[in-house]
C-alpha cells in the first residue's frame, strides 16, 4: 500500500459514512417500502406528473446555468484585470453575500419582486409600465433568485481560470487585426471554457436538488423535483416513493457528470487545465 | 481498510446520529419537555396561554420547537428517537396517524376529558383549538365586497391574484365544490373531478400559501387581492391594523388537536401539559390571544364579551363543518391527486 494512502484513510471513512452508506440506505428504502420490489419506480415512470416535474427540474437548472455564466463572466473578467486591492473588496463583496441566510436572502427578493413590490413600484411610478409585471411565483421569479444565489459559484473558479490567460494573448490578437469581439470569441472564450464548465457543472449541479429558491419564488407549476419529495416525504409519508424519486435524480446527475467528464476531460474540470 | 468492519461503523453511525439528535434537541433534562406546532402568532399565543404558565405552576420547562412536520414525527417515531413531546397537528393527520400507529394513546386519567368537546376528542388526540377558514380580502385592493366562496372564482368581477392553502387538507376541494354550487350538506364524498375543473378556470390566478405567516403577508401587501385564511390569522392581522375584510359567509371549521409521539421521552410531562392546555383557563387564554375557539366547554365562560364575539362559534349560521374522518380515510388519494394537479 502506498504511504499516501494511509493520509486518505479519514477523508475515505468520512465519504462512506455521509455519502455512500446514507445513499444505499435510501437506495433500501426505495425498493423495500411499503413492500419489496420494484412498484415505486414503476408508479414513478409510469406517471405523467413526475415526467413533467423532472423535466421542470431539468429546464430550470439549465436556464439557470446559462443566465448566471451570461451574468458571471462579465463580473469575472472585471475581476481579473482590476487592480488586486479593488478586486479584493469586490471579491468581499461577493463572499459576503454568501454568509447571509439563504431564507433571508430569498424572503429580501419576494419584496422585491412581489406584484406591490420595490421594482414593480418604480416602473409604474416611472410610467413604464402600467401593469405590475409577473415577477414572482413563476419561472423568472425562481431564475432571478437562483441566479443570484448561484452567481458566486460561478465567478470563483472563472476567475481563477480567466487570470491564467495571458493578457498578451488578446494584445497579439488586436495587432493581428483582430476586433474586440473576435479577440474575445477566439482567444479569450476558448482559454476559459475550463473555467465556464467547471462552474456550470456546479451551478447546474446545486440547482437540480434545489429547494428553498423555488419553493419560495416559484409557483406550483413550476415545481421542481425537491419540492415534489418534500411532499413524498411530509405530507403523503411515502418514504419509498420520495427515495425512488431521489435514487433517479441522483443517478440521472451523476449520468451527467459522467458525460462532461468525458467530453471536456477531469483534469480542467477541476481547474488543472 | 480491515480495521474498519462493518461493526465499527454502523457504531461510528449510531454515535453520529445519536450526537445530532442530542445537538438538535439542546439534550432535554429529566422533566422538561419539547412542544411542537406551527410557528408565528398561533405558538407565540400558545406558549403565552399554555406553556409558561404550566412552567410556573409545575415547575416543568417546555421547550418550543417548529414547524410541525409530519416526515419529521414519522422520522422520529420509526428511528425510536423522538425529541418532541407534544405535537400541534391537523386532526386528520392525527386520526390517520393514530391508525398508522405513531401515536400514544391519552391518558385520561391524567387529562379531564369531562368537558372536552367531543367532536375533537379521540384515544390519540385532545383538541388544541379548533378555526375556521374565511374569505379574507385587502380592502386598498379590491373594489367592492367579496361576498363568499364563489366570488374568489369570478375572475371578471374580483380581477386580481388569489390565494389558497398550498397543501393538500380539507377546505381547497370543498370550497370549489361549494362555489359550483354543490349544496353544503351534500359535499361528501367529494367528487374530486368536479372540484379540480371548478379549480382550473382560476388556476392561473392563484397564489399558494404554505404557511399562516405566508397568508398573512399576501394579504396585507395586496400581492394577492384575497383569499381563504385561518380566521386566527385574520385576527391578527385586524388586531394589527391591516385594512382587511372578512366573510364568515359558509365559514369552514376544521380542528388542530395535540398528540403525544409514540415513544416520546417525557410522556408523564406531556399528559401533564395537555391537561393544562386543555383546561378552561388555558383554552379561554388561548382563545382571546388567537381569536380561534376553544375545545374546553367551560372556557368562553372565562373569556370577556368582545373576545368571544371574535370566535368561529359567534358565526355557527352557514357554518360548515368539514369532515375530518373522511379526510383521514381519503388522506393519500386526495393527496396524490391534490399535488399531481398543482405541478400540472
Amino acid at each position: 500500500m502506498p504511504a499516501g494512502l494511509n493520509g486518505l484513510l479519514p477523508a475515505l471513512v468520512l465519504i462512506v459514512l455521509f455519502f455512500v452508506v446514507p445513499v444505499l440506505a435510501l437506495l433500501l428504502r426505495s425498493v423495500t417500502e411499503p413492500e419489496p420490489g420494484l412498484q415505486n419506480y414503476a408508479a414513478l415512470l409510469g406517471d405523467g406528473t413526475y415526467a413533467r416535474v423532472f423535466f421542470n427540474t431539468f429546464l430550470v437548472a439549465s436556464v439557470v446555468t446559462i443566465v448566471t455564466v451570461l451574468v458571471a463572466f462579465p463580473v469575472a473578467w472585471m475581476l481579473a484585470i482590476m487592480p488586486s486591492a479593488l478586486a479584493s473588496i469586490v471579491f468581499g463583496v461577493i463572499i459576503l453575500s454568501m454568509w447571509t441566510n439563504l431564507l433571508t436572502r430569498t424572503y429580501a427578493w419576494m419584496v422585491l419582486l412581489q406584484r406591490t413590490g420595490v421594482i414593480n413600484r418604480t416602473l409604474m411610478a416611472a410610467g413604464i409600465i402600467d401593469q405590475p409585471l409577473p415577477l414572482i411565483n413563476n419561472l423568472t421569479g425562481v431564475t432571478i433568485g437562483m441566479v443570484y444565489i448561484m452567481l458566486p459559484f460561478m465567478i470563483l473558479p472563472l476567475v481563477g481560470t480567466l487570470r491564467a490567460i495571458d493578457p498578451m494573448t488578446l494584445r497579439a490578437a488586436a495587432l493581428c487585426g483582430a476586433s474586440p469581439f473576435q479577440a474575445f470569441r477566439r482567444i479569450l472564450l476558448p482559454l476559459s471554457l475550463p473555467g465556464v464548465a467547471a462552474g456550470g457543472l456546479m451551478v447546474f449541479v446545486m440547482s437540480l436538488g434545489y429547494f428553498v429558491t423555488p419553493a419560495l419564488l416559484g409557483g406550483t407549476s413550476n415545481m421542481m423535483l425537491a419540492e415534489m419529495i418534500a411532499q413524498m416525504i411530509q405530507s403523503l409519508l411515502n418514504w419509498g416513493l420520495g427515495s425512488a424519486a431521489a435514487f433517479i435524480l441522483l443517478v440521472v446527475t451523476m449520468a451527467l457528470y459522467a458525460l462532461q467528464l468525458r467530453l471536456v476531460g477531469a483534469r480542467r474540470i477541476s481547474g488543472g487545465a | 481498510m480491515k480495521l474498519i468492519t462493518t461493526g465499527v461503523l454502523a457504531r461510528l453511525l449510531a454515535t453520529t446520529l445519536l450526537a445530532t439528535t442530542l445537538l438538535a434537541t439542546t439534550a432535554a433534562r429529566a422533566e422538561d419537555m419539547v412542544f411542537t406546532s406551527w410557528g408565528g402568532t398561533t405558538q407565540e399565543a400558545q406558549t403565552k396561554s399554555w406553556a409558561e404558565p404550566f412552567t410556573a405552576a409545575s415547575g416543568i420547562k417546555v421547550m418550543q420547537d417548529g414547524p410541525t412536520d409530519y416526515g419529521k414525527l414519522k422520522a422520529m417515531v420509526d428511528a425510536g428517537s423522538v425529541n418532541w413531546d407534544v405535537v400541534d397537528v391537523e386532526m386528520d393527520f392525527a386520526i390517520k396517524a393514530a391508525k398508522d400507529g405513531l401515536l400514544e394513546p391519552i391518558d385520561f386519567a391524567a387529562v379531564p376529558k369531562a368537558d372536552l368537546d367531543p367532536r375533537f376528542t379521540t384515544d390519540h388526540a385532545v383538541g388544541s383549538f379548533y378555526y375556521s377558514f374565511v374569505l379574507a380580502w385587502n380592502k386598498g385592493a379590491v373594489s367592492g365586497d367579496p361576498a363568499g366562496w364563489a366570488d374568489m372564482f369570478d375572475t371578471k368581477k374580483f380581477p386580481g391574484k388569489r390565494t389558497f392553502y398550498k397543501w393538500s387538507a380539507p377546505g381547497v376541494i370543498e370550497i370549489a365544490l361549494l362555489a359550483d354550487g354543490v349544496p353544503a350538506d351534500k359535499l361528501y364524498p367529494l367528487d374530486l373531478d368536479r372540484a379540480f375543473k371548478k379549480l382550473d378556470t382560476i388556476k392561473s390566478d392563484i397564489v399558494w400559501w404554505g404557511g399562516g405567516a405566508e397568508s398573512q403577508q399576501l394579504i396585507a401587501s395586496g400581492e394577492a387581492t384575497f383569499g381563504q385564511l385561518w380566521n386566527g390569522r385574520v385576527f391578527a392581522l385586524e388586531k394589527d391594523g391591516a385594512d382587511v375584510g372578512v366573510s364568515w359567509n359558509q365559514n369552514l371549521t376544521a380542528a388542530d388537536v395535540l398528540v403525544v409521539p409514540k415513544g416520546a421521552k417525557n410522556k408523564d410531562a406531556a399528559m401533564k401539559f395537555l391537561a393544562a392546555a386543555s383546561s378552561p383557563a388555558g383554552q379561554a387564554k388561548f382563545a382571546e390571544a388567537s381569536g380561534y375557539a376553544p375545545v374546553n366547554t367551560k372556557a368562553k365562560a372565562e373569556m370577556p364579551a368582545d373576545a368571544v364575539k371574535a370566535l368561529p362559534d359567534a358565526h355557527v349560521d352557514g357554518q360548515i363543518n368539514l369532515d375530518m374522518n373522511y379526510w383521514a380515510e381519503h388522506r393519500d388519494e386526495i393527496a396524490t391527486r391534490w399535488y399531481a394537479w398543482q405541478a400540472k
